[in-house]
């Protein structure tokens, strides 16, 4: 009996020391390994590649397009980028007499950051909208598959008439694994037009096959 | 009070009856409400974050005013041509085309490496070129992975191309199932 009570008494007190120190590790591995996810309101899965070059993240113009074959456009939040943002609405607005008014300009500036689609005659109303109406809103897509309306090159030809022809210092065109091909011919055929001719395409990491010229050569280079 | 509590227990007095309580003084913390915050923290990060950084890679097209000159200098000879065709089939023929499409072969993106490095290893660098052609029913992927192929294989020439309607009706031939151009061989 007396033995029967030592054992229901002994003491049930975990140690979570150890415990805590697993977690706060983990928490700080993912703290510094990851980053957070862009504010994007369209959903892109990118293709891989061996590239290993990182993207820059300052004075970005981005076209992106998805696998349905929408086309937005995007500038990054940084000064630089959201002046050129700025200067294609106010360029956009002239050329297209669309009249829009500061606030509109300034909409247009916080909603580039997570990318615009709209044809440009849709852009005034679109431009009305609050934060919360933009992430709700489906949008269009700038219109590219004809190529007597390709609006895509609207939106270049008042980016390069606002900056004065000179192009943007990073070009990057983000693309979903599924889109068709055609989409993004004419997305290219759009910037070709413009003179625009160097490009960073966004992709994933993949190891380089080993036995290939490439490992080879980067082995030697090693 | 605390001095008065610490100075007996410093001072050695370790076996009297009244110190002893008080040395014996549970100094265990609970962690399990820190446990739980450091696991709603890490939940927090690995919902908000991405763990790919996305890498640039680096496109350079052709000015389109001055293609006819360059597609000139293309050697028949050198010319390895890739189609891509829907659902990630892919094609290719070496030199030109012939009329008949026996030299169309149809491939798929494993062995398409293969037949790239048996080309470059068979031709002057400086003759080779890499013609890419996708059809409408191929993909942005599609594409992108056969540029990343000439990064592998180290190609130093290489250009997409919009196909030819005679190349297009291969393809459709051979998804279509009817004959394959290559079933010949």
């Amino acid at each position: 009996m007396s033995k029967l009570n030592k054992i229901a008494k002994k003491s049930t007190w975990v140690d979570m020391t150890a415990f805590v120190d697993v977690a706060f590790l983990i928490l700080s591995f993912f703290m510094l390994a990851t980053k957070f996810k862009p504010p994007e309101v369209i959903k892109i899965e990118n293709p891989k590649s061996v590239s290993s070059e990182n993207q820059p993240d300052k004075d970005v113009f981005k076209v992106s397009f998805d696998a349905q074959g929408r086309v937005f456009v995007s500038f990054s939040s940084d000064p630089e980028g959201k002046e050129k943002a700025q200067g294609l609405a106010q360029q956009l607005s002239k050329q297209k007499g669309l009249n829009l008014s500061n606030a509109q300009i300034a909409n247009f500036v916080r909603f580039s950051v997570g990318g615009i689609g709209v044809p440009v005659t849709q852009l005034p109303s679109f431009l009305n909208f609050s934060e919360g109406e933009y992430k709700q809103f489906p949008q269009p897509g700038i219109p590219v598959q004809d190529s007597t309306n390709n609006q895509l090159n609207d939106y270049l030809n008042a980016l390069l008439t606002s900056t004065g022809g000179r192009k943007p210092t990073n070009v990057m065109l983000n693309g979903d694994n599924g889109t068709k091909y055609p989409y993004f011919k004419n997305v290219l055929a759009a910037f070709k037009k413009n003179g625009i001719f160097s490009f960073k395409l966004i992709t994933s990491l993949e190891g380089v096959p080993s036995g290939t010229p490439l490992y080879k050569q980067q082995n030697e280079r090693k | 009070m605390g001095a008065d509590v610490s100075a007996p227990d410093s001072g050695g007095g370790k076996k009297g009856p009244g110190v002893k309580k008080q040395a014996r003084k549970d100094t265990k913390v609970d962690m399990t409400p820190m446990v739980d915050l450091g696991f709603l923290l890490i939940t927090f990060f690995v919902f908000t974050t991405t763990m790919s950084t996305p890498k640039a890679f680096k496109l350079n097209v052709p000015d389109d005013s001055a293609k006819d000159e360059e597609k000139n200098e293309a050697k028949a000879s050198g010319a390895f041509t890739v189609l891509l065709g829907k659902q990630d089939h892919v094609y290719y023929y070496e030199g030109q085309l012939l009329p008949d499409g026996s030299n169309f072969k149809s491939s798929n993106f494993k062995a398409i490496r293969n037949e790239i490095l048996k080309k470059k290893a068979n031709t002057p660098e400086k003759d080779l070129v890499v013609i890419i052609k996708p059809n409408e029913e191929s993909n942005y992927k599609n594409v992108v992975d056969m540029l990343d192929e000439m990064q592998i294989a180290v190609i130093k020439k290489y250009a997409i191309v919009d196909i030819s309607e005679g190349e297009n009706a291969l393809i459709k031939i051979t998804e279509g199932g009817s004959v394959p151009p290559s079933g010949g061989k």
